[in-house]
């Protein structure tokens, strides 16, 4: 009853001084803002990928006669669905592209990220929601929050509440449900509007994955914001002053929200290299080459292509075995770059424990599926998809090779055979998926918010009224 | 000022209140608090770019190198067909004009580092710095080529014009946030302006010793680390630091005349620290991104996705159009004398030849397409040259980036000079190929070599000039205003 009381009048000062009208305010504009603008993106970019990859598919299956390896090279694309979430937090995405060719012979990037087509600006962020809540989020509760006790202590306030004997626990208690009461009456209202939007936005079957991941995703800045809440606290308690408290506060605020994602950053890529796109190239190149050899001297005898110990009549059987060497060289090559990456990552979620903001944005960008193990998971099944097309065009090489030995690349194959080339069907992992490549950034998360509740604990306790 | 400075009494007492507010300055902790932070953030910044760019460069330098060695292996290849003591493969043959213009004789295009690259490292993750051009479409080529983890990308780089950009505000702030508000507060004011002391004076010593414990740090230890570390570079490149020195200089000008412009309007410290970072998150994080934001609505990017559907649907008609090149066999299989020139000629095989013409025809179909990507880039740059006054963040940084070398106006002139290169490329190999001439040591040696122009000196000034007098603008109507106010200005 009473820490009920205490958050009324706490929540009441709050109204009346009109900190919650003017920066909450500003905050909701610009969170509504953030979420039409992704709104539209979202809507645009998935009807326009969705019908990108049915035509890619329909002119697939409409060749004409032609040479299977032919067929191979003009290949298919394969779009990355947007995200449901996306619209909330776009992640990496801007920066990773969203188009796979797949060709023959060689596993290809993604192409065409939009980074490649964006001003001079991006470099300041990206409007997101995710963006808003990480960055500004933490400056709201600053604001509504550096002076609940340095405030009432300058101003003898405290003194008189304490000598009532009220417990500095429910004071606490009171000015913390007051600071997630004032955050909860701006946030919900836009969560509402936003839950609404993804379930709008996300396609038929894909909504109550859409609307898990949404839940998780606020339960997750419901945690990053209590961080701060409690943090707050336990720095306006500890604080003599309130000047004091807001100059420590937005000292810590610009560490985390300005400065660390850029210097963990540069740590983590000290500490975990990634080569350079010649070294990278010229290693796999060497590795291709070497194994392309040994398995052309173990089946032909011979590491010479295409002489007279090995006729064009067995290009297709030579291109199987050739792509089918190169799979596990192309899987440790990329896999070795991504999981140094990853790495990368982790370093920068381990450090969500100082600094909250690394760990809530890996959970975010995590949640809404725009993160790196998502992209991987699509990469991984286009290669997949491209290795199939290549086997199906192979096995058709070989058992229509060539009994002349001199008009190999004369055959042609019927359109049956296209359709034996399933559709790129691509089904982003699942919201549980999801959840458990962040475990680590929500247990980071929710130790930093025990954390910060027992530094609040501990800073309100030794409260002395002057 | 011109005023203050004309009169030698007041000139005197300027110089009073630099030398008293250094004592004062220096007597306090906050100072060498700020001071050190300052160096430190400045200190590892310049050395994270010049750790950057040097990686950079040996990496550029490196592929320099291998293309150099490639190409040195290829010629003795050559000599070798040409003598008759090596016998090149359908694939690795240099006397065949179609296979050196493609990927086996590609060579890249390389976007050297300026000598400001490490103030700023902008865009540069972001920009490729080498294409390796070959015969082929520039839509195959012309990607982002450089391997980097995209959370880093997402990042951005701690560099000095983060420093100057983000922290400087800050700590401009941190020490001047209550130049006069303070005096007041402690009743200081009213006993120094009972001297005969103008509160301009006053005003005037305190900003100069501020700025000079700042832009000390910000300005000169960059350019004398700059001076020692790339000191080739900077030979040519002293006109590009002292427009950056000024450029830092009139964005630190900017907040402190919104320092002195709230502190003339009498409010207490605290509120004067409030409203200044509130200015700072508005102008600083949310204008930029608004802007951006903006820009892009008002004139999209095309869409990549159909460019990609474009190329697709364009490679299928070339396929189709030389179906019949592409189903003839290799001809050298079991007649290897065919790769060899004969009289000057060679023959190229069907299969080869019609990949030739396929790319030819990618080539021809999808460049409108592209050309519209260059021209909505363009379009998007100007509107932002129009609009980012709005913020001086976005001015200063954009302003930064361009002296640095690492911002887009930069990027699209390596652009149109790798576009520019591949049509010389094209120029050299089509008619060979065309006409079946096979290459020579001496052709060789003529194949088109990607040679960087650097911007013109003028044309840098002109925008620094611009970006400069972008932020002078609003700090003289800052100042303007503090003037009036200040005429009104109570003490008690």
């Amino acid at each position: 009853m009473l820490t009920r009381w205490i958050a009324r009048r706490e929540f009441l000062e709050r109204l009346r001084d009109g900190r919650l009208y003017w920066a909450g305010g500003l905050v909701v504009v610009l969170l509504l803002t953030a979420l039409a603008v992704g709104w539209a993106h979202q809507r645009d970019a998935r009807a326009e990928q969705q019908a990108a990859q049915a035509m890619d598919y329909h002119d697939w299956l409409h060749q004409d006669r032609r040479h299977p390896h032919d067929a191979a090279h003009q290949g298919m694309h394969a779009f990355k669905p947007e995200a449901a979430l996306a619209m909330i937090d776009s992640g990496i995405n801007p920066f990773i592209g969203s188009t796979v060719w797949l060709q023959a012979h060689r596993q290809s990037e993604v192409k065409f990220n939009a980074a490649q087509d964006a001003t001079g600006l991006q470099r300041f962020g990206n409007l997101s929601v995710g963006w808003i809540l990480q960055v500004l989020g933490p400056l709201l509760v600053i604001v509504l929050g550096f002076n609940a006790f340095a405030g009432e202590r300058e101003q003898g306030i405290l003194r008189q509440t304490m000598s009532l004997g009220v417990a500095p626990m429910r004071l606490l208690a009171g000015k913390a449900l007051a600071l997630a009461g004032s955050l909860a009456l701006l946030l919900l209202p836009a969560a509402v509007v936003a839950a609404i939007a993804v379930t709008a936005g996300a396609g038929e079957g894909e909504r109550i994955d859409a609307l898990l991941r949404f839940g998780m995703w606020s339960f997750g800045y419901a945690v990053y914001l209590g961080i701060f809440v409690f943090g707050v606290l336990g720095v306006s308690a500890a604080s003599s002053t309130s000047r004091m408290a807001i100059t420590l506060l937005l000292a810590l605020w610009i560490a985390q929200a300005v400065m660390a994602p850029r210097v963990l950053s540069e740590l983590s890529r000290a500490w975990f290299p990634s080569p350079t796109r010649l070294q990278f190239n010229q290693a796999l190149g060497a590795e291709l080459k070497a194994v392309s050899d040994r398995t052309w001297q173990e089946n032909f005898g011979t590491t010479e292509r295409w002489g007279r110990d090995v006729p064009l009549a067995k290009w297709g059987l030579a291109l199987r075995l050739d792509d089918q060497a190169s799979y596990p060289v192309y899987d440790r090559h990329y896999g070795r770059l991504w999981d140094t990456w990853e790495q990368q990552q982790e370093v920068q979620e381990w450090s969500g424990l100082l600094l909250p903001l690394l760990a809530i944005r890996s959970f975010s960008m995590g949640m809404a599926g725009t993160d790196f193990a998502h992209h991987r998971s699509f990469t991984t099944a286009a290669e997949l998809h491209r290795r199939r097309i290549q086997d199906l065009m192979s096995a058709d090489l070989v058992a229509h090779a060539d009994p002349m030995g001199d008009r190999h690349f004369a055959y042609q194959a019927s359109p049956g055979l296209w359709a034996t080339v399933p559709p790129f069907d691509y089904r982003p992992p699942g919201a549980g998926w999801a959840l458990t490549h962040q475990l680590r950034s929500l247990a980071v998360l929710c130790a930093g918010l025990l954390l910060s509740i027992v530094f609040a604990a501990v800073a309100t306790r030794r409260q002395r009224a002057l | 000022m011109t005023k203050m400075l004309s009169d030698p009494s007041q000139g005197r007492r300027l110089l009073a209140v630099m030398r008293q507010e250094c004592r004062l300055m220096l007597a306090e902790r906050a100072l060498w608090a700020v001071g050190a932070l300052f160096l430190a953030l400045v200190a590892y910044a310049l050395g994270n770019g010049l750790v950057q760019t040097a990686n950079r460069d040996r990496a550029q330098a490196a592929v320099a190198q291998a293309d150099r060695d490639t190409r040195a292996a290829q010629r003795v290849l050559l000599e070798g067909i040409l003598a008759g003591t090596a016998q090149p493969t359908p694939f690795e043959n240099p006397a065949d004009p179609s296979r050196m213009a493609s990927g086996y004789g590609g060579h890249h295009a390389i976007l050297p580092t300026a000598p400001l690259g490490p103030v700023a490292l902008g865009q540069s993750d972001l920009y490729p710095s080498q294409y390796r051009v070959t015969g082929q479409s520039r839509v195959v080529f012309m990607n982002p080529s450089d391997i980097e983890s995209p959370w880093h990308l997402l990042s951005g780089h701690f560099d000095l014009a983060f420093v100057i950009v983000y922290l400087l505000p800050l700590l401009i702030f941190a020490l001047s946030y209550n130049l006069l508000s303070a005096e007041r507060e402690n009743g200081t004011l009213r006993l120094l302006l009972s001297q005969p002391l103008r509160l301009r004076t006053l005003l005037a010593g305190k900003l100069t010793v501020r700025a000079a414990v700042l832009l000390g740090p910000a300005v000169l230890l960059p350019v004398a680390v700059l001076l020692v570390a790339r000191q080739a570079g900077l030979a040519g490149a002293s006109g590009a630091t002292l427009w950056w020195t000024l450029l830092v200089g009139a964005y630190a000008l900017f907040w402190f005349a919104l320092v002195v412009a709230v502190n003339a309007f009498g409010a207490s410290s605290a509120t004067n620290a409030m409203v200044l970072v509130i200015a700072w998150v508005l102008l600083v994080l949310v204008a930029p991104v608004l802007l951006n934001l903006a820009v892009t609505q008002a004139s999209p990017a095309p869409s990549r996705t159909e460019l990609a559907t474009r190329q697709r649907i364009v490679t299928a008609e070339a396929m189709k159009t030389h179906a019949a090149l592409m189903s003839t066999d290799y001809q050298h299989v079991g007649r290897g004398a065919v790769l060899v020139p004969q009289n000057g000629k060679i023959e190229i095989a069907g299969r080869l030849l019609g990949s030739y013409l396929i790319e030819r025809d990618v080539d021809d179909a999808i460049r409108p397409e592209l050309d519209r990507f260059d021209a909505q880039q363009a379009r998007q740059q100007v509107l932002l040259g129009r609009f980012s006054a709005v913020s001086p963040a976005a001015v200063a940084y954009e302003g930064m980036t361009a002296l640095a070398g690492t911002g887009s106006r930069r990027q699209a002139r390596f652009e149109a000079q790798t576009v520019a290169h591949h049509e010389a490329w094209k120029r050299f190999f089509f008619p060979r190929i065309d006409a079946r001439d096979a290459l020579t040591p001496a052709a060789f040696d003529r194949i088109p070599a990607f040679m960087w122009h650097e911007e013109p000196a003028g044309l840098v000034r002109g925008h620094a000039a611009r970006a400069v007098l972008q932020l002078l603008v609003p700090s003289l109507l800052l100042f303007g205003l503090a003037a009036w106010r200040l005429r009104r200005f109570s003490v008690s």
